[in-house]
């Protein structure tokens, strides 16, 4: 009730925006790229702040007032009674030492959960409607026989208070339109404002009949969902080509709406979405999430519930808004499903080649097969898509959430030291041996297991310590409206309520630690080229006086991504051990562990605190991204990257990332789009859930790197979605240019 | 029988249809002044130093090019391409500089290939004799085939070799049944004068069968980075 209230307080009195010249209104804060804080999530210090302010990426201006609110009234209050406080201090002593040391980092410890995208029902629905369904609900409550009748009813209270919270939300828009447009002296303008002010006023208490009111609905709720908490991934309007179809159907038929009137309606809303930056963070979030963007991943194609191809005008039509409009959010991806039209890939493609990073191609049949395997129904299997970066869900009816990433080939580090963090100098993992002591590559395999299994445990400890205190403390009433099946169960999104409750570990680091492994199988185990002795001196010294060393791990040793299967093995050794230690496992709300396979960011993080590795890389580099092979390493072009990475069962996972470096060249003709639609269908016909084309020369990144003044467009794809390349920290620019182009000189 | 190869190059997207797999023979006869890939002249392994960088430091080694495939080494790579090849209804093609310097070991490789159902491809330079042409023909579905000068002196002075069963044989292919795509390197002051091109012309289309598919003009830079203007 508490945060209900709250919520309907924050809407009371946050500072409606009404930008010049925009259709769809509603902002994150007073003004776009402005941003709240949430120190009952997390509490910055001054010293934060001053950070925030200074820093030379992802930074936030901080002025003078805000500091002071600061320092007069938000750090007295919250210090130490943020839910960060409360997280850190429920951990175990375990937890916070592999937390310090980078095993895993922790998704909510700055952010709450999230992860969720606005299904089909929420578009045909207004909150009047829900009001009577809580009603229903509450009517249902049997106080005789139900020992959680009360906290039902205390939730749908609070649902009920949120519903009437965003309604009056729109009517203050509204009632500043029409003063806005009374004040108005151009005409059009003045029409425009008082039809928006109509809109306002229709959506989202009722059901939007208009494309216009259902951007507008959603866009309410976007709001709502941001304003209420600072959620991951934003909040998603999933598959909008199916969503906006029938509106925009009949709308045209009716002779109500012209092509220009959708485009200026389409353009700004996508405006929208460009104008907030995600809330910032500091530390180990920074790291992991280096970005502005908050990760709204628009889904177009797959497959309609019947299960026949989805791709509509729709479709199309948001392709070209995406073309024209060119900023860095919303996301956007294609579901490419075997009943995908070519021509929908290569409309796709003409986007690609430009070198925007977007939109990122996916699998339907894979997502498909992925939630059924999770025992969703097929009808919800096929409404879903991949939210955030790459990750699966049953949109409209899944709390899936990222709880952290885990570095892979850090625990492979500490397997060979006995458990023991030389850079943080602790006991971090289990005393499984050191290096010298495995007698076989398989006595060596072993202990790794029995250390992802440690860690594993420890993270999947806190992970459902912390949900039970989010489902405790911070509570999301407007978010439970939107989920279902939380209206019915009476249940918080944040306690179990949704249909599906799922919670991903995310594993980092799979090409770099498959190399590893190959490496120490091939040049201690099988050819006996160097001894323990050696590797272990010439690891702590950095390779330095080790050169030769060095040369011989890079450049003749079987390398993962080349479609060889002696490198490969280790990819599959580790997947399995990765997937038995977390599939599964129960959460805090009723749901099950999964895996799934990206980095955002997290792979310079994780590099950075991992010493020099058995693959000839060099202490704090970044390591390999998604499952991509390490950077430079894949010398026998797409094919031979495809066939390594189609070796793990992708359908086993919640998601894997795929990157690709192209240039120009491949998308020179027609043909060559045959080409490249070609390799997304046979990537996907091996089950590959995912792959996205970073197109641009090396050379271009070199010169930006240069002169970033001349290069404030350049967007290229990071992992899972795309930034400005003048963002990015030195080392993940670097990192970029490095991954492998897949030019013609490279692997002719 | 093995064949000798120095380069195996997978997604090869401009020998042909599809996305494909090119085997690059090692020998060719002739000696053309603008040749971009001069370790494909010598019919044997030869040693080349491969010099390659880790951080600062520079690292030699002696590299063999031009390694033996056994017709069976040669299938398993294909086979482990299907998923690319079926997708793209692409294929296999054999390279170089010329293949049919082998074309024993090209004939045994190309009849496995064609058992397989994989759709077959030679780039050839035209210069070998019509008997090795006419024993390969019924198990390639195309030729790719280079004219590069109609003047023989011409041809002789910038390749080594006369033109005069080039041209025999193309004529011979383009009856036979296999389709041909023709690539005519164009090399500024060699065959790009006005006349040349317009007697090239007029030559490809009294020529023209059913069988002539597409004619690539490859614009020839100083590095020899190709570009493919299609012209028919």
């Amino acid at each position: 009730m508490k945060r209900a209230k709250a919520f309907e307080y924050l809407l009371r009195n946050k500072k409606i925006c009404i930008n010049e010249g925009e259709l769809i209104v509603g902002e994150r804060g007073p003004a776009p790229k402005e941003t709240p804080t949430y120190p009952e999530i997390s509490l910055h210090s001054l010293q934060d702040l001053e950070i925030l302010n200074s820093r030379e990426k992802v930074y936030f201006k901080v002025d003078e007032e805000v500091k002071n609110i600061y320092e007069n009234e938000i750090i007295p209050y919250w210090k130490g009674k943020s839910n960060r406080d409360r997280i850190m201090g429920m951990m175990t002593p375990e937890w916070i030492r592999a937390y310090n040391a980078g095993i895993f980092t922790e998704f909510q410890e700055q952010r709450a959960p999230g992860h969720t995208v606005l299904g089909c029902r929420m578009f045909k629905t207004g909150f009047v409607k829900l009001k009577e369904e809580i009603q229903e609900s509450v009517s249902g409550l049997d106080f005789y026989y139900d020992n959680q009748a009360l906290e039902k009813f205390e939730e749908l209270k609070a649902m009920n208070i949120a519903c009437d919270a965003i309604i009056m939300f729109a009517n203050r828009h509204a009632d500043e339109l029409d003063r806005l447009s009374e004040k108005e002296k151009n005409p059009s303008r003045k029409r425009e404002l008082a039809a928006m002010a109509k809109v306002c006023r229709r959506v989202p208490a009722y059901a939007p009949e208009t494309v216009h009111e259902m951007l507008q609905h959603y866009w309410f709720i976007h709001v709502g969902v941001i304003s209420e908490l600072n959620p991951w991934d934003s909040f998603n309007p999933g598959r909008l080509d199916q969503h906006l179809y029938p509106v925009y159907k009949k709308e045209m038929e009716a002779d109500l709406l012209s092509t220009e009137e959708l485009d200026d309606l389409l353009g700004c809303f996508w405006v929208k979405f460009n104008n907030h930056p995600s809330p910032p963070k500091i530390g180990v979030t920074a790291s992991e999430s280096n970005t502005y963007t908050d990760f709204c991943l628009i889904n177009l194609g797959g497959v309609k519930p019947d299960g026949t191809d989805a791709v509509n005008d729709m479709s199309y039509i948001l392709l070209d808004v995406i073309k024209e409009m060119r900023i860095l959010q919303p996301g956007s991806m294609i579901q490419v499903s075997r009943k995908s039209p070519d021509r929908f890939i290569h409309k796709a493609l003409d986007i690609i080649k430009t070198g925007f990073g977007q939109p990122s191609c996916f699998n339907t049949e894979a997502i498909i097969q992925e939630l059924l395997r999770q025992g969703k129904n097929i009808t919800d299997a096929r409404n879903g898509g991949a939210s955030g970066c790459v990750e699966t869900g049953a949109f409209g009816t899944e709390a899936y959430w990222l709880s952290g990433y885990f570095n892979l080939p850090k625990v492979l580090e500490l397997t060979l030291n006995n458990g023991f963090d030389k850079r943080t100098n602790q006991q971090v993992g289990l005393k499984s041996g050191y290096a010298k002591d495995f007698g076989t590559f398989e006595e060596l395999v072993e202990a790794f297991r029995l250390q992802v299994k440690y860690l594993i445990d420890i993270k999947i400890r806190g992970n459902n310590v912390i949900e039970k205190i989010f489902a405790n403390w911070l509570p999301v009433p407007f978010l439970s409206l939107l989920v279902g099946d939380c209206i019915p169960n009476g249940k918080d999104y944040n306690a179990g309520g949704s249909r599906y409750n799922t919670t991903y570990i995310q594993g980092v680091g799979l090409g770099s630690i498959t190399d590893m492994l190959t490496s120490i199988r091939y040049n201690i185990y099988d050819n006996h080229k160097f001894s323990w002795a050696e590797f272990s001196i010439a690891l702590d010294s950095d390779y330095k006086g080790f050169e030769q060393m060095q040369y011989e791990l890079i450049y003749n040793t079987p390398k993962y991504g080349n479609d060889d299967d002696y490198a490969d093995q280790q990819a599959l050794t580790v997947f399995e051990i990765y997937y038995d230690a977390v599939n599964g496992r129960p959460n805090a709300r009723g749901g099950n562990h999964r895996i799934n396979m990206l980095p955002t960011t997290s792979h310079v993080y994780f590099g950075s605190v991992t010493g020099a590795t058995p693959d000839g890389r060099k202490a704090y580099k970044p390591l390999s991204e998604g499952i991509s092979p390490s950077q430079g390493v894949d010398k026998q072009g797409p094919t031979s990257v495809i066939k390594s990475a189609s070796k793990i069962d992708h359908l086993r996972t919640g998601g894997t990332l795929l990157n690709q470096k192209f240039t120009p060249q491949f998308f020179e003709d027609e043909e060559s789009y045959n080409h490249l639609t070609s390799l997304i269908r046979s990537y996907f016909s091996l089950d590959g859930h995912h792959i996205q084309f970073n197109v641009v020369n090396a050379e271009t990144l070199k010169e930006a790197q240069k002169h970033p003044e001349l290069y404030r467009d350049l967007i290229v794809r990071v992992a899972g979605y795309s930034d400005y390349f003048n963002d990015l920290g030195e080392d993940l620019q670097n990192e970029i240019i490095a991954r492998t182009e897949q030019g013609v000189s490279s692997w002719n | 029988m093995e064949g000798l190869i120095f380069s195996v190059k997978r997604y090869s997207v401009h020998d042909g249809p599809g996305i494909r797999v090119t085997f690059f023979m090692k020998g060719c006869p002739l000696s053309c002044r603008w040749c971009h890939n001069p370790e494909g002249i010598s019919p044997l392994e030869e040693e080349v130093i491969q010099k390659e960088r880790v951080g600062d430091n520079e690292f030699s080694r002696t590299e063999t090019v031009g390694k033996y495939y056994a017709v069976e080494e040669i299938l398993n790579i294909l086979e482990r391409e299907d998923p690319f090849i079926k997708e793209s209804k692409g294929g296999v093609t054999f390279s170089g500089g010329e293949p049919m310097l082998q074309n024993r070991f090209l004939l045994e490789v190309l009849k496995s290939c064609k058992l397989k159902g994989y759709n077959t491809a030679v780039d050839t330079s035209g210069y070998s004799s019509s008997d090795n042409y006419r024993s390969i023909i019924p198990f390639t579905d195309l030729f790719l085939y280079d004219i590069k000068h109609l003047d023989d002196t011409k041809h002789i002075e910038y390749t080594g070799v006369s033109n005069i069963r080039i041209l025999e044989n193309y004529r011979m292919i383009l009856a036979s049944g296999p389709d041909v795509m023709i690539r005519i390197p164009v090399i500024p002051g060699f065959n790009d004068d006005d006349d040349h091109l317009l007697r090239l012309k007029q030559f490809i289309i009294s020529t023209k069968s059913g069988a002539l598919k597409r004619i690539n003009l490859l614009p020839f830079h100083k590095i020899g980075s190709s570009k493919y203007k299609n012209f028919s």
